[in-house]
């Protein structure tokens, strides 16, 4: 049974490169945004002694290269494709098949955050060697494991989310690419894609966190850097693993209602 | 009185154009609605940033609060008006690929224009009245004289020019070369990178910015003049950038035109 998820996984990478043009626009987007980030708090901390938003100049542009990776590991995903597959009718041609549909799309997206992953690393370590930033290297072995724990389970949920929102054509089955494009504008400010989330308040900061959003991003680097430690890990492991259980459940119950509704229009 | 007729031909056709435009977008109210919801969400979200940023570290590359997101909001203008206007721009490769674009040139209007605004993007319409007027109570912290708030005005005509410039020549890039449709998110990408004050960057993204992609001309320069930290030679400057952007770049569509092969109708 294994066999056909990893051939899933083998024919989605060489499918992702085969668009070679687009694969680099997307990187290309990825390290542009970055720049425009580390050249801000490269600004910001000009002078290397400074310390804002409980930041010294190490860990804030660490937190900035940590981005370009954990984005890919975490948000270089395949999942909005179903909302099209959904709507169009071809989801017929899927339950015809003997696989699970949403296995498959999660096999799928391994291969995706490979490869994004692979030219991210790489991407990183030339930006570094151009820019020359200080770089904050964890040493702490229970951060180490906390941030790697924490990745996974990141993917898992993004990649869960992203599936429920797509399953939305079930019912509107014209509502394709608006509520995707609208998860995504709330998840990329959220989840401290952008910018990281301790420079609001802590009273917004507090609403955040009551969302599974910081756990994608924000919070994996924050224990990376050592700002998240002891009681707080845990309980961030835990609440990060509540996300993921609650939102397995969710995705399994709306995609039995779903195929209640699903008409295959367009077929 | 030629100049215009052809002006009044030309404003029916795009209003003809922008109202199918309109009719195709609001055929699914729900999801014009949600697009709307997510701008105005990604909008807000980094005019917030910016405040609670600045205001907890006291200037941003010499810029002040007000500063800052005067210069985003003039980014937000120069992007969204753009994107108004020059909408049918993402929509033109697929006339290329089928052979459509043999059906523009046969008709008595300039197939440029159609290609570059041959439908407004009416999501963004909703915006930009907003934009104004946030603008205009940001601007207004500036006390600016009324020679300030001309050349601002002038300069952001002239930002949206180099836009255009930008679109025409991305045009001419797709009837040449057909498989360059990255050049459009490559220019949209480094037009980002306009959010902040170009002083922000270190060189030599900074001349990129400057010479290259003139995203400081478009955005930063314009927000200066009113501020009222421009000087004369570099309105001309800006001026002198646009008004080449626009020959060369329609040059290069004429060019350009006499390359296509109608390969695919």
């Amino acid at each position: 049974m294994r066999k056909k998820y990893f051939s899933v996984c083998r024919i989605s990478f060489i499918q992702e490169l085969a668009y070679r043009s687009k694969f680099v626009v997307e990187r290309l987007q990825s390290v542009l945004q970055v720049f425009l980030i580390f050249f801000l708090w490269d600004s910001v901390f000009s002078d290397p002694s400074r310390e804002v938003f409980g930041y010294d100049r190490a860990k804030i542009l660490t937190y900035v290269f940590g981005l370009l990776i954990v984005k890919a590991i975490v948000a270089s995903t395949k999942a909005s494709d179903v909302s099209g597959i959904i709507s169009s009718g071809e989801l017929t041609n899927y339950l015809l098949k003997p696989i699970g549909f949403v296995k498959y799309w999660f096999f799928r997206d391994i291969s995706a955050r490979g490869i994004h992953t692979a030219f991210a690393v790489v991407e990183a370590a030339i930006l570094f060697v151009i820019l020359k930033p200080p770089f904050f290297l964890q040493t702490n072995l229970m951060s180490v494991v906390g941030f790697l724990v924490l990745l996974v389970m990141a993917m898992i949920i993004f990649f869960l989310m992203l599936t429920l929102v797509s399953f939305i054509p079930f019912w509107l089955v014209e509502q394709t690419w608006p509520p995707i494009f609208l998860f995504l504008s709330i998840s990329e400010v959220l989840s401290g894609a952008v910018f990281p989330l301790d420079v609001f308040p802590e009273a917004i900061q507090k609403v955040l966190y009551l969302s599974p959003f910081p756990y994608l991003i924000f919070i994996p680097i924050q224990v990376y850097l050592g700002k998240v430690v002891g009681m707080e890990l845990i309980r961030s492991l835990l609440t990060a693993g509540f996300w993921m259980v609650g939102l397995m459940i969710a995705v399994s119950w709306v995609w039995q209602r779903g195929l209640v509704h699903y008409r295959a229009e367009g077929r | 009185m030629r100049g215009m007729r052809t002006l009044k031909k030309y404003g029916k056709i795009w209003w003809i154009m922008s109202r199918n435009a309109l009719s195709a977008a609001i055929y699914s109210k729900l999801s014009f609605l949600i697009f709307l919801l997510g701008k105005v969400v990604r909008f807000s979200f980094f005019v917030l940033f910016l405040f609670y940023l600045v205001e907890g570290t006291g200037n941003l590359a010499g810029y002040d609060i007000n500063q800052t997101i005067f210069i985003f909001l003039t980014f937000n203008v120069i992007d969204i008006v753009g994107q108004f206007l020059f909408r049918e721009v993402y929509r033109f490769k697929p006339l290329i690929l089928s052979g459509d674009f043999d059906l523009i040139l046969v008709r008595p209007t300039s197939s440029l224009f159609r290609g570059l605004m041959g439908g407004a993007d009416f999501i963004d319409l909703f915006t930009i009245p907003i934009l104004f007027v946030v603008l205009y109570f940001v601007g207004m912290n500036f006390h600016p004289q009324v020679g300030d708030v001309l050349i601002y005005l002038l300069l952001l005509i002239n930002g949206l020019m180099i836009t255009a410039a930008f679109h025409i020549f991305i045009l001419g890039l797709y009837v040449r070369f057909l498989e360059l449709d990255y050049v459009l998110w490559l220019y949209r990408d480094l037009l980002n990178l306009g959010k902040l004050p170009v002083g922000v960057y270190k060189q030599p993204l900074r001349d990129i910015l400057v010479y290259l992609v003139p995203v400081a001309t478009m955005i930063t320069v314009p927000a200066r003049a009113m501020m009222g930290l421009v000087s004369f030679w570099g309105v001309i400057v800006s001026i002198l950038i646009g008004t080449v952007g626009i020959l060369v770049s329609m040059r290069f569509w004429k060019y350009a035109l006499r390359y296509y092969t109608s390969a695919s109708s």
